[in-house]
């Protein structure tokens, strides 16, 4: 069993602390992504799970096994990891074959085990017609897939994947989104993904730990974290969401731009700021007052554009506050136009941060 | 310096007739060693060795002939000449004696006085070749054997017989002073070469700094071993040599080349060159084996014949056709007093000539 | 594929921070101690009492101040020279259509294998006022007096200096343009830049940091250079500092005031270093972002041939010249005339190969000599690279300061610091040919260090990571990854070691024994005492030797030849 463990992670450079206070546990087998902006910890998070950098602070586990603490640091090549890197870093010295069996002469394995081994890895990722090339003479997805082999032929406790498709073009991205997944789901090692887009951690991630300024903001599933972000910048990080900051009436109604909106999520407390999360294409647009006055609010439409599947708004309501919102395309409202806006209550989250 | 003008020329006997002054004085008590032969021992001794390591501020060419007709009279022991100027080496001694590195067998230097120094610190090992015991003169051989004078040699003047008419050519070193030879001489460095020095000191003694002084305004052209203004002049790059080595310029001019020595009227500096063995000797007994050879008859007129140089080995002959060392008006060498004043002529020299 | 028992590597000790640390160690020992030994003889006397006299000495005695300004002169003259020839010479090899561009490039670089002290005897035979070859041909034609030029000069001196160093200025700019994409020039041409405009705000300022650099280098080179001012500065009539200190070292050697002597050198090189720093400031000069295509050679037209006439005519100043004169007076009977089939002789030969009882010994030293210092050199310039491209350790800039420090220290005075430090316990190295190796790994280190500290900043990090993940120690990924990827950087800088060997006397003059002497020694030893004819037989031998081992290093298959071809891409 191989979980990885974080405890109280922290990286310091000079004064900075890049990575602070990160505790997380990751199951055996599952694959959680680090997911944030630049600049927010993530990869130097990974780079300290590999080993290539000594935490300032915490600790690391994996399965029962101490290999990072500030007084004693396993080096890489003893964790049992593999890692992939956003450059791939295969060695343009070697063949696509020298490069994938690499690791498994660094085991010291007899030639008739690494043959199996790699005609059977060459098959799973596809690339037995290129095995003899030099990486310089392949595509950018065949140079990825060489570099998944080369990465999985070890059978590695613990996979790292350091923002590896952000060097594919857009439909090779997915393909291989999906690519990552079926591999992981056939070998179940432990995986920790990087990445800066949400949608390739939405679709392969058992977990997403979304981090900014060092630490992790929010951990959850997919779902957790798309539907029911907790912090504001959750909420804005993931998926296309509108911030909307009022008064808490009580423990779940909020005083905004002249209205009151029903929410859910954190309990409020009366009296206090409070701040509300709903989706674009969540809120409803109507050139009729709704029915039920409940949760529905006034505005102008201040922006109207016509993007294919739908039409994107900027709406501006009573108190200054703008909203963005999707409709269908048969909503065609022109700017200027007064609108009503309806906020569903289950919709709308009010944010514990 | 002046008041002591010495020009004593003293007639000797035999071939080479030299200045009996002496060079070194003799102290009261000497005790030579026996004299030593080159015995069959000695050889088969030597030759178990195989090496030996010869320092010697010799011209290159006839060093090296030295050498091979060493090596062709024992085969089986080769020989390794460190040629360098003469204060060169003394400074290389010094220094790797200092750092205890014992890398010389046998040393021939052209600043007699630098035997006083090695002397004094306990370097050398005495050994008197049976020829030197029987045939050199006594002022010409340590009194305990520590060395003896393998050779002596002149520092002349010289011209380029194709850059001027003889009628032209100076005679005498007050010549030299000439305007019309400013820009157009070549000479040695006495901090490098031993035969500079040497000379130097004679000059200065006979000739006084104001001498050197006024040479210095002439943009000679400064070279540093005395090995080398005969070559330059050989070539045609200065017309007139103001001091280097007269058995250069004599092989030069047997050999065809343009050049002619002058023996100025004012006396030729002399230099001796006397060749002692280190006590550390890496190689002692080839060591022994060369000191017996090289002042053996055979080998003092061979190497008189073949190199134009002097020997006071009584029964040498002089080579037919060579001016005899009796006919040239000498300056007395004075081994002491170049060692004292050494240091002094080295900043003066550096002073005046700014090199 | 099935997944069985997970293959574990078994667990070993990371040596790498020991190792580490050792090399630090030996580079401290390698450089602090000479410099320290200098710093204490600068600033104590005979007896090691503390005292400023030295620098007092040095700073009233015209003895010491006239070959100073002299250096100064000499420096500052060959720098403004090398980089007014080696500029253009850079920009038409680089980037125009000029025919023969390659062999240019080809000629410019081999002329580094010439060692200063041969092409200045080399100029002697060409240039002597009145034996000098072109001026006797000058004289023949003109029926002039007076010659040419005379090379017994400060001119001779600096222009002799200039022909050996401009070569250094060349290759800076010309790899500088060399790597400059064309978009930046046609983008400047786009905006309605005219050729000129082109030049002079786009091209000449990015090739600016690679002029200043090579200037530096220049001025260094010249300021630094025993060699050749050793062979004409004596018979010219003057001292610069190197044959000042030098003639410190000569009976009685005053090691106080040489060491003392040594530090204006030292500071004015530090000066320099910052000012180089300060000049080129934060601005981006490097290349930045996207991918770029090859520059477009700039059309010349008719001009063309003129460019390549210009080009001709510098390099016949320390190539084409210089190897005719040695040449000649190798079989010659007289160095300084014309051979002719009737004359012709092989006694230079047979003297220096058969008479000449060094030779040998000189020969087999000097490639012992070159060989092992450009190993443990190029060794040691890439743990130190590493450690400092790559941060391995804590102290890596003190490192990477150490590696670069020696630059400051002209060859000489590093002698004379080395001959303090290994001549006393516990390291008692004088007489040895370690204390040359020391000397040379010392000298040869700044230029090793850079060339494969740059070679390093191409290589990823994340090929050496992906190493180490997948179960290679730090030194295992170094030398299987690494290594592999740096051949080109690593025979280029072992050969350049080696050359750098073969060429160095400076150090060598102060540390020789009679059982260590190098080539260089054995050729200025001859030129002491005007043997020029076997000069030139030694310095044509040790060129071809020279060329033999870096042709025989580029074949090693160790090194995998053809490899290059696969690393075009990535």
């Amino acid at each position: 069993m191989a979980s990885v463990d974080l405890r109280g992670l922290t990286k310091r450079f000079g004064s900075l602390a890049v990575v602070d206070n990160v505790s997380l546990k990751i199951d055996h087998g599952q694959l959680v992504c680090l997911l944030g902006p630049s600049g927010c910890g993530k990869t130097t998070t990974l780079r300290l799970i590999a080993g290539f950098l000594e935490p300032s602070d915490g600790e690391i586990h994996v399965g029962e096994r101490l290999v990072s603490s500030k007084t004693r640091t396993l080096p890489p090549e003893q964790r049992n990891m593999s890692m992939i890197f956003q450059s791939y870093a295969l060695w343009p010295h070697m063949t696509v074959t020298e490069n994938i069996v690499y690791g498994l002469r660094l085991r010291k394995l007899d030639r008739d085990t690494i043959a199996k081994k790699l005609a059977a890895i060459l098959a799973t990722t596809k690339l037995e017609a290129l095995a003899q090339r030099y990486p310089g003479e392949l595509s950018g997805g065949q140079q990825q897939r060489v570099a998944l082999a080369r990465a999985l032929i070890v059978e590695p406790e613990t996979l790292l994947l350091d923002e590896p498709l952000s060097n594919l073009d857009a439909n090779l991205r997915e393909e291989m989104r999906f690519e990552i997944r079926r591999l992981h789901d056939e070998y179940r090692y432990t995986t920790v993904y990087v990445t800066h887009d949400q949608s390739e951690a939405m679709t392969t991630a058992d977990m997403i730990a979304v981090m900014n300024g060092g630490r992790i903001d929010q951990l959850g599933t997919p779902e957790d974290i798309y539907a029911r972000p907790e912090s504001e910048f959750v909420a804005r990080f993931i998926g296309a969401s509108n911030v909307i900051k009022g008064t808490a009436r009580d423990a779940n109604h909020v005083a905004f731009a002249g209205a009151t909106l029903k929410v859910v999520g954190a309990p409020l407390t009366p009296g206090q700021g409070a701040v509300v999360a709903i989706r674009q294409h969540d809120i409803g647009l109507a050139t009729q007052a709704p029915a039920s006055p409940e949760n529905a609010i006034k505005a102008v439409v201040t922006r109207q554009v016509y993007l294919g599947v739908a039409r994107d708004y900027m709406l501006e309501v009573a108190d200054g506050t703008s909203l963005r919102a999707t409709a269908p395309t048969e909503t065609n409202v022109p700017k200027g136009s007064e609108i009503w806006l309806t906020l569903p209550p289950e919709r709308c989250r009010a944010l514990s941060r | 310096m002046k008041g002591r003008r010495l020009s004593r020329r003293d007639v000797l006997q035999g071939s080479v007739a030299l200045a009996a002054g002496t060079v070194f004085a003799s102290p009261a008590r000497a005790q030579a060693p026996e004299p030593v032969a080159v015995t069959p021992a000695l050889v088969e001794a030597a030759k178990k060795e195989g090496k030996l390591i010869y320092y010697s501020s010799m011209d290159l060419p006839v060093g090296e002939k030295l050498g091979k007709a060493f090596e062709a009279a024992f085969p089986g022991i080769t020989i390794q000449i460190e040629r360098s100027g003469s204060e060169r080496l003394f400074q290389r001694i010094d220094q790797e004696f200092a750092s205890n590195i014992r890398a010389a067998d046998i040393v021939n230097s052209s600043d007699a006085s630098h035997f006083i120094s090695w002397k004094k610190n306990g370097w050398l090992m005495p050994l008197v070749p049976e020829d030197v015991a029987k045939h050199f003169p006594e002022s010409y051989r340590d009194p305990d054997g520590m060395f003896a004078t393998s050779r002596v040699w002149l520092s002349s003047i010289a011209y380029n017989t194709n850059l001027v008419k003889p009628e032209d050519a100076p005679k005498s070193f007050a010549d030299l002073l000439d305007p019309k030879w400013a820009g157009k001489m070549v000479k040695g460095h006495p901090a490098y070469s031993g035969t500079i020095m040497t000379a130097t000191f004679q000059m200065v003694r006979e000739l006084g700094w104001e001498y050197m002084e006024k040479l210095a305004r002439q943009r000679v052209m400064q070279v540093q071993s005395s090995t080398d203004p005969p070559k330059k002049l050989s070539l045609g790059e200065r017309a007139v040599m103001a001091d280097g080595n007269e058995y250069g310029i004599v092989l030069l001019k047997e050999a065809g080349q343009p050049v002619e020595p002058v023996y100025p009227t004012e006396g030729t500096p002399t230099i001796s060159g006397p060749t002692g063995i280190f006590k550390t000797a890496p190689h002692p007994n080839a060591a022994k084996l060369f000191q017996a050879w090289l002042h053996t008859r055979e080998t003092q007129q061979f190497f008189v014949d073949f190199t134009a140089q002097y020997s006071v080995h009584a029964q040498v002959q002089s080579k037919p056709g060579r001016r005899k060392i009796s006919d040239i008006k000498l300056m007395k060498e004075d081994a002491e007093g170049v060692e004292k004043m050494a240091e002094e002529i080295k900043t003066r020299y550096a002073r005046l000539f700014r090199v | 594929m099935t997944i069985t028992t997970t293959d574990t590597p078994k667990r070993r000790i990371d040596v790498t921070r020991p190792v580490l640390w050792l090399f630090a160690a030996f580079m401290i020992v390698l450089i602090v101690l000479p410099l320290s030994w200098l710093v204490v003889f600068a600033f104590t006397d005979k007896a090691r009492r503390p005292t400023l006299q030295n620098f007092v000495t040095l700073f009233t005695d015209p003895a010491f101040l006239d070959p100073l300004l002299t250096t100064a002169i000499i420096a500052t003259t060959s720098a403004v020279i090398c980089c007014l020839v080696a500029a253009p010479i850079g920009w038409l090899v680089s980037r125009t259509d000029m025919p023969g561009r390659q062999t240019i490039r080809a000629l410019l670089t081999a002329s580094f294998v010439t060692p200063p002290f041969l092409g200045a005897v080399a100029w002697e035979l060409l240039a002597a006022p009145n034996s000098g070859m072109l001026n006797q041909l000058y004289r023949y034609l003109t029926g002039a007096e007076d010659p040419l030029f005379d090379i017994y000069s400060l001119t001779g001196l600096i222009f002799v200096i200039s022909c050996y160093t401009f070569p250094f200025v060349f290759v800076l700019v010309a790899n500088a343009l060399d790597n400059m994409p064309g978009e930046l020039e046609d983008a400047s041409a786009i905006l309605g830049g005219k050729a000129w405009t082109t030049a002079r705000r786009v091209t000449i300022p990015l090739a600016l940091p690679a002029l200043v650099a090579g200037a530096l280098i220049a001025f260094l080179q010249a300021m630094t250079l025993f060699g050749s001012p050793a062979i004409l500065a004596l018979p010219a009539g003057f001292h610069t500092m190197t044959t000042k200190i030098w003639s410190l070292f000569q009976y009685p050697p005053k090691l106080e005031l040489a060491a003392a002597a040594a530090v204006p050198l030292l500071l004015l090189t530090m000066l320099l270093l910052q000012g180089q720093k300060f000049l080129l400031g934060r601005r981006g000069f490097s290349v930045v972002g996207g991918k770029y295509g090859a520059p477009r050679p700039i059309e010349m037209g008719g001009w063309r041939w003129a460019a390549l006439a210009f080009c001709l005519l510098v390099l016949l100043n320390p190539v084409f010249l210089p190897y005719f004169a040695l040449l000649n007076a190798a079989f010659s009977p007289n160095a300084t005339t014309l051979v002719t089939p009737s004359t012709a002789t092989l006694h230079n030969i047979v003297f220096v190969f058969t008479e000449l009882s060094s030779t040998q010994l000189a020969l087999k030293n000097t490639v012992i000599l070159g060989a092992s210092t450009a190993t443990v050199g190029t060794i040691l310039a890439l743990v130190v690279a590493y450690v400092t491209t790559r941060r391995v350790i804590a102290s890596h800039r003190l490192l990477g300061f150490l590696a670069t420090a020696p630059v400051a220290v002209p060859g000489i005075v590093l002698g004379v610091g080395l001959f303090l430090s290994y001549t006393r316990p516990p390291f008692v190295l004088y007489g040895t040919l370690w204390i040359l190796l020391l000397a040379f790994l010392t000298i040869n280190l700044p230029s090793a260090y850079q060339q494969l500290q740059a070679a390093f900043a191409t290589i990823h990090p994340e090929l050496e990571d992906a190493s180490r993940i997948l179960g290679a120690t730090r030194l295992q990924a170094l030398r299987q990854i690494t290594a592999p990827l740096l051949r080109t950087g690593v025979i280029a800088t072992w050969c350049f070691i080696f050359i750098g060997v073969m060429r160095e006397l400076s150090a060598a003059i102060v540390l020789f024994t009679s059982q260590t002497k190098v080539l260089s020694v054995l050729i200025y030893d001859l030129n002491e005492s005007g043997d020029l004819a076997a000069i030139s037989v030694l310095g044509i031998a040790m060129l071809v030797i020279t060329f033999a081992v870096v042709l025989a290093v580029n074949r090693i298959p160790m090194f995998g030849g053809g490899a290059g071809a696969r690393l075009r891409n990535s």
